[in-house]
């Protein structure tokens, strides 16, 4: 697998949290294609120099959502399904990424309305509109 | 499984409770670190631990035994300070600790110093500190020990040979065996220990998986219009476990339920309200007292 995971210990976001994410994130992409192997719970516990329990914690989260299946005395693959799954894993990061951005919208006091035009111009940056 | 449960361990010293009441149990398989300000009492445990204090009450057991002689051997223990005999050469050292475990794999030792750079053929009076420390952790990862005490493991060393060690910890966790370790400097133990105790002034104060604690502790801030508002209660809530008001701004501790606090505390007229993770520097220092945790902490992390 190529070395797409890291992690950071310092961030208030739980280790094996940041490690599902990236797992999904890297499949969504199609960093991780189906049927490809990952590192074992050892191996990646001694590359990212965290605990081999939190990496399992992740793996079985992943085996748990279908992302990725384990055969004792092979390793953990990428599931065929869980790369069709892959265009729910983007809208899943879309989603929370898109409700971080709102909340803060409303923490700073926006309106409805005034958010609403904020969203619409963002996205007519990102996603114009065929002008044909 | 759990290897090693420590059941209401009381230690005084004189006048002072240096351990105080502290229940734990240490799972195999593991990394599990204590952190707590200086003279919090992480020494006192790990020596009672060991044996080279005698606890006033409670009781430490492995495996549901006692320590015994044949249980002692299993155990690998780094002091925090050193223990090298300052007229001794470290190969010497080596030799002491072959003739003295069964279990000893010099050529381990040997490959251990050759990593941390420890020069073999110096006395250890000659070695820096964290030369020292290096050769105490050689010595003891290569005692093929099922169960680990480390007592401030990376003091004086370098952040090269610091990773160094987390990463021989977390090996031996992965090979099965229990690793024990108190240290200063939270990121390491943020990032090797996957269960973590925290003492102070002889008191268990929290224990729990570091995923866990980070998944359920957060701060809730809200933002008033003015001086004058009223919680409606949130305060009292058994999931707020702290609440520092200043002007008009208020921020809670909550173990639980975050996002539900949350919105409650948007129904009191807060304007803006935010759901802030913490890590665990900012957990270890709510859950000490302030005064002690900042300075000690502070300086310590000044070493990285």
């Amino acid at each position: 697998m190529p070395a797409v995971l890291t992690v950071d210990p310092r961030s208030g976001v739980p280790i094996y949290l940041q490690i599902i994410e990236q797992v999904k994130r890297s499949v969504a992409l199609g960093v991780l294609q189906a049927g490809e192997q990952l590192p074992t719970v050892k191996q990646l516990s001694i590359d990212l120099t965290v605990n081999p329990n939190t990496v399992a914690r992740a793996y079985r989260e992943l085996e748990r959502e279908q992302v990725i299946e384990t055969t004792p005395g092979r390793g953990s693959f990428v599931r065929p399904d869980g790369v069709a799954e892959s265009p729910r894993v983007a809208a899943d990061i879309g989603r929370a990424a898109l409700t971080a951005a709102l909340r803060e919208a409303k923490a700073v006091g926006l309106g409805r309305d005034e958010t609403r035009a904020l969203f619409e111009a963002v996205l007519e940056r990102w996603f114009p509109t065929e002008s044909t | 499984m759990s290897t090693i449960t420590i059941s209401n361990l009381h230690k005084r010293y004189g006048s002072v409770a240096a351990v105080d009441g502290v229940t734990l149990e240490i799972p195999t398989s593991s990394v599990f670190g204590i952190l707590g300000p200086n003279g919090a009492g992480k020494t006192t445990i790990f020596k009672c631990m060991l044996n080279l204090a005698q606890p006033n009450a409670g009781a430490i057991r492995y495996e549901g035994r006692p320590l015994s002689a044949p249980l002692f051997e299993r155990i690998a223990y780094v002091p925090e300070r050193s223990v090298l005999y300052d007229w001794m050469t470290i190969a010497e050292h080596l030799e002491m600790n072959r003739r003295a475990y069964a279990t000893f794999d010099s050529g381990r030792a040997g490959e251990l110093l050759e990593q941390f750079n420890v020069d073999r053929r110096k006395r250890a009076r000659a070695l820096s500190k964290g030369m020292r420390t290096a050769a105490m952790v050689a010595f003891a990862f290569a005692r093929n020990a099922e169960v680990l005490i480390l007592d401030e493991p990376t003091g004086g060393l370098d952040p090269v040979n610091q990773r160094h060690v987390l990463s021989l910890m977390i090996n031996e966790a992965a090979r099965g065996n229990s690793v024990i370790f108190s240290s200063h400097q939270i990121g390491q133990v943020e990032r090797a220990a996957e269960r973590i105790a925290i003492v102070d002034r002889g008191r268990l104060v929290l224990e729990g998986l570091v995923d866990d604690l980070k998944a359920d502790r957060k701060i809730v801030e809200g933002i008033f219009p003015d001086t004058r508002f009223r919680l409606d209660g949130i305060a009292d809530d058994a999931r707020v476990a702290r609440t520092d008001r200043t002007e008009r701004i208020v921020r809670l501790l909550v173990t639980a339920g975050a996002d539900e606090i949350a919105q409650r505390l948007s129904g009191t007229g807060a304007t803006a309200v935010r759901v802030l993770d913490l890590n665990l520097e900012d957990i270890f220092l709510y859950a000490v007292s302030p005064a002690t945790a900042t300075t000690d902490v502070i300086a310590e992390e000044r070493v990285l």
